[in-house]
């Protein structure tokens, strides 16, 4: 069990404060704008973890529910709710499309169940892109959550509020009995279900609190940039680049998500101004380095050398 | 009627394409449990080998197909030797980060060797329409059809009847006992990953007059090879192949009748519905 | 699941040290005046991204050659959109919060451009727009934002003005890929063709990149169009045409809102060769139009490429030089004055025509009509640019 005692809950509020500090020194609004990317990722990859990392149950549907959260906050927005209220209410909509799409999948045993996750983002993605209704492939506006000279200093420090609250509950669930659970089902579900685990009501349950976050990421993503189309917001990338950020930082560990995302996002980014066109082909070689040389991800192979059990 | 008909011979005819894709995967997949997200990039590569051959050699893809799937089958002891063989027995997540990887390598390189560039190949056999009564088709898918279709029975063939494809049955059914008795483990999967990317690789080939070539045209292949093979059950060659009819089947008759613009959903639609009733895919056997 | 010791916390900040340390620096000002371009170098639309390049540099070769602009050598910074909008936003504050360019030109598509537009009118920074044609990106009308090329609406007005001066067709069928290009078009056509009196008896979407069209050309040839409008934007009009001739559809015109249909290699064996002919589609560009440079501009792009450009180089190569002329004429890089100079211009006689701008930042760019004839690109409409008269009705599959 992660023991947050003693000095560290302190260093790592300072760190936060550190963080969102950053949001009044920077200079211009790209480095905010990449930070947010950044964070937030690191939040959908705690988000993301406590379904891939804690009940081993490889999700590659995760872009569902990000595009729920996104169009749901567009839609409700359009319906004149209150742009706050519409935050939270597409994220209690993701999550009950969650529970929905949680009880048919959950059934299904590996492969047959990331592939069932993947089946039910596309064909999400693909209705949206049909639809009138949802402004098909031309997409829709969305309203801005803040205005004025700090609104990337403002988006920047909510996507570190999302952050932290999917942290806390990461650790929450590392030490709960719900999360021994949990992991007991990423270990050996038919063992953990004859013992007398309610093996689908679990794993529901991840979903659930997972997808709600998810979905906050969603539609804040979608107001930053005022405008989203179901290639920003549904596509298959973004449930890869929730997963990978987690398994390539360390899926199951609580700071795994968030090194990844900085590794990785920060590295696109970089790639980007430094390779232009072949910056893909960059990134694609650190993922291949990182996982021949790294193979339980950046902190498990941080924890071997560096010790700590 | 006749249009019902036409139209379920249409989805015959890409379905066998897609068979081969299935096929593939299903060796890759099913039988070594590696999560193969680069198999459309391969068939890209596929596709790029046929029509470097084509455009610099004349020579028809209908006859390139087989240097593209030598060629894939050749790279793919690269592959595998350095990339694919150090997470052969780690979690799927690390497979599908190293494919994902190799599959934005093969991608981007390809964008940087070729250019983004779409490039359309035109011979005449596309354009030979044979009319049957009141059916149509064309003179290319055809033959592709037939192509595939002798290479689905081989390989069935193969997977059934020889040595080394029962070696390969062995192991997809218990991998321990395969190398209790005696079984090459690491050779017979070598093995078995290069055939099914040159299985990708001659599908890209077949599919290159048919359609256009551009870095990411393998990206919509993948998804869809993964939906055959689990559609079809894993560890099934067959299903897959199977797998790969029903998708082209159900994408023309959604075309059909509903629009085009549902097709690709019906089958993510389809394919839950059949999970959901089976969980283990249409031919597959229940795995403990 | 272990007790974690500093590994996690140390890593997170190291590679936080590390990051902060790469995004900070950003390039010295040197001296040379640097343009901002973003465009969609990697991603679905790269290949257009890469045109737009090649055009873009053309210019800038040409420009430099002359002196570069204020006295200085122009520098291009692109930025990689990967044919995401929300990467096009970014784009806008690395170039001009961290880059700090006078001008941006860009994006590629028409959703990456419609997602900029506020951020460049917060920052009152001059966007040129090179070929986004959905009407939705000039919504704005902010004196800050121009556009070079004619618009969807543009598309279908004229195609439907054509139509009604050759034969009055009373039903047509819209065609159109299900991605923003194909799904602006169809509604722009939609509005035309009401406005006209024409009846749509057909609206089909269709997946874009796939192999098998028939089963969507056999729903059109059932609702028996007399005009087929094709909204498709790559290889597809390849296919959708040879398609069309299997499935033995013969509507009395086929016409395109360009792109896939205006392609250079289409007519061309390697393209849809015979079932290319009498094709119509609208055009902003052509290789062999009338206007001073255009030849020049084909022949360097063929130089450098080995193919014909298609009308985005040509947008881009334009937009490039109108921005520069407009720094020229007002002699300054402060981005007000650099507006009102675009604004002013009125250039006669470009490689891509005229070049004036109206009271929303369009530019008049006209729309002409082109009919595939013997294997080579005509222009039919209007009359005073034509250079061959349109063959009506599209003679059926059977009796070519």
């Amino acid at each position: 069990m992660s023991s947050l005692r003693g000095w560290k809950p302190w260093a790592l509020a300072a760190a936060v404060l550190a963080c969102g500090s950053l949001a009044l020194v920077a200079r211009n609004d790209y480095l905010l704008q990449v930070l947010f990317r950044i964070v937030l990722f690191a939040g959908l990859g705690l988000a993301w973890n406590l379904v891939g990392g804690f009940a081993g149950q490889l999700s590659l549907g995760h872009a569902a529910f990000f595009g729920a959260g996104a169009y749901g906050f567009a839609l409700l927005s359009a319906a004149s709710t209150p742009r706050w209220v519409a935050l939270f209410l597409a994220a209690v909509v993701a999550a009950a499309f969650a529970g929905i799409i949680g009880r048919i999948v959950f059934r299904l045993r590996g492969p047959y169940f990331t592939l069932a996750t993947i089946a039910f983002a596309e064909v999400l993605r693909l209705s949206v892109t049909n639809l009138k209704l949802t402004g098909g492939a031309i997409g829709l506006s969305t309203p801005a959550l803040f205005s004025g000279r700090s609104t990337w200093g403002m988006l920047y420090l909510s996507a570190i509020a999302l952050a932290v609250t999917a942290f806390v509950i990461n650790v929450y669930v590392a030490r709960s009995r719900f999360g021994y659970y949990l992991m007991a089902i990423r270990e050996d579900e038919e063992t953990a279900s004859a013992v007398g685990i309610d093996t689908a009501s679990y794993k529901l349950r991840s979903l659930l609190i997972s997808a709600f976050l998810t979905a906050l990421g969603g539609a804040l993503y979608g107001s930053a940039f005022q405008f989203i189309v179901p290639d920003s917001v549904l596509t298959i990338d973004i449930s890869l680049q929730m997963a990978i950020v987690t398994m390539l930082g360390g899926a199951g560990t609580l700071y795994g998500p968030v090194v990844g995302a900085i590794m990785l996002l920060g590295a696109a980014e970089v790639f980007k101004n430094q390779f232009q066109e072949s910056h893909l082909l960059v990134y694609g070689i650190l993922i291949v380095l990182v996982v021949l040389f790294l193979p339980e991800g950046v902190v498990g192979g941080l924890q071997r050398r560096f010790g700590g059990r | 009627m006749i249009v019902f008909f036409q139209a379920c011979l249409n989805g015959l005819l890409t379905g066998a394409l897609y068979a081969l894709i299935g096929m593939g995967l299903a060796l890759i997949f099913g039988v070594m449990r590696i999560v193969n997200f680069a198999h459309g990039a391969f068939l890209m590569v596929g596709m790029y080998v046929s029509y470097v051959l084509f455009d610099h050699f004349g020579i028809d893809p209908y006859l390139g197909f087989i240097a593209a799937g030598l060629f894939l089958f050749l790279f793919g002891q690269l592959i595998y030797r350095f990339l694919i063989r150090p997470v052969r027995d780690r979690s799927d997540f690390m497979q599908i980060l190293m494919t994902t990887g190799i599959a934005l390598i093969l991608t981007d390189g390809a964008q940087l060797i070729f250019g983004a560039d779409y490039h359309q190949v035109n011979i005449p056999l596309v354009n030979r329409t044979l009319r049957f009564g009141a059916f149509a088709a064309t003179a290319a898918s055809l033959l592709s059809f037939v192509i595939a279709t002798v290479l689905i029975a081989g390989l069935y063939l193969f997977v059934t009847r020889s040595l080394t494809g029962q070696a390969l049955r062995a192991i997809a059914q218990n991998i321990e006992v395969a190398q209790l008795v005696g079984i090459d483990v690491t050779r017979i999967q070598g093995l078995s990953f290069c055939l099914g990317i040159a299985l990708a690789g001659i599908a890209g080939g077949l599919l290159l007059p048919a359609l256009y070539l551009f870095p990411s045209v393998g990206d919509d292949y993948t998804l869809k090879a993964f939906v055959m093979v689990v559609l079809g059950g894993m560890g099934s060659i067959e299903g897959a192949a199977l797998g790969g009819l029903l998708l082209g089947v159900s994408e023309s008759l959604t075309s059909l009748y509903l629009g085009n613009q549902w097709a690709l959903a019906v089958d993510f639609a389809v394919f839950l519905v059949v999970l959901s009733l089976k969980p283990s895919g249409i031919l597959g056997r229940q795995r403990t | 699941m272990h007790c974690r010791r500093p590994a996690g916390l140390l890593g997170t900040l190291v590679s936080a040290a590390l990051l902060s340390g790469l995004l900070g620096c950003s390039q010295p000002g040197g001296d040379s005046t640097r343009i901002g371009v973003i465009t969609s170098l990697t991603g679905s639309q790269a290949a257009f991204g890469a045109a737009h390049k090649n055009g873009y540099l053309i210019a800038l070769d040409e420009i430099n050659a002359k002196g570069g602009v204020l006295g200085k050598k122009v520098e291009l910074n692109f930025y990689d959109d990967q044919s995401k909008p929300d990467q096009a936003v970014q784009g806008v504050s690395k170039l001009f919060d961290q880059d700090h360019v006078p001008v941006i030109l860009g994006s590629y598509s028409s959703e990456s451009t419609k997602a900029i537009v506020p951020s460049v009118i917060q920052r009152q920074v001059p966007l040129m727009i090179p070929t986004a044609t959905a009407d939705n990106v000039l919504d704005s009308k902010s004196p800050w934002v121009f556009r070079i090329c004619a618009g969807a609406g543009d598309y279908a007005r004229t195609t439907v003005e054509f139509l009604k001066s050759s034969g009055a067709p009373k039903t047509m069928a819209i065609v159109y890929e299900n991605t923003n290009f194909g799904q602006s078009n169809m509604r722009a056509m939609s509005e035309a063709a009401k406005a006209a009196g024409i009846t749509l008896v057909a609206v089909e979407p269709y997946e874009a990149k796939s192999p098998d069209y028939k089963a969507v050309l056999q729903r059109v040839k059932q609702a028996n169009p007399e005009v087929i409008y094709f909204c498709s934007y790559l290889l597809d009009a390849g296919t959708l045409m040879r398609q069309a001739h299997e499935v033995e559809l013969n509507p009395k015109y086929y016409t395109s809102a360009g792109t896939g249909f205006a392609a250079a290699e289409f007519p061309t064996p390697k393209g849809a060769a015979k079932n290319a002919e009498y094709t119509f589609s609208v055009s902003q560009w052509l290789p062999e139009s009338r206007w001073p440079g255009a030849k020049e501009f084909d022949a360097e792009y063929v130089r450098r490429t080995k193919s014909h450009p298609a009308y985005h180089a040509i947008e881009a190569y334009e937009a490039l030089q109108v921005v520069v002329q407009a720094i020229n004429v007002a002699r300054t890089l402060d981005r007000a004055t650099i507006r009102g100079a675009i604004r002013n211009l009125d250039l006669r006689s470009t490689p891509f025509g005229p070049i004036k701008f109206d009271a929303n930042g369009q530019n008049q760019h006209p729309v002409m009509i082109t009919q595939v004839l013997g294997g080579r690109y005509h222009v039919v409409y209007p009359a005073d640019v034509a250079d061959a008269k349109p063959v009506i009705p599209t003679p059926p599959w059977s009796q070519r």
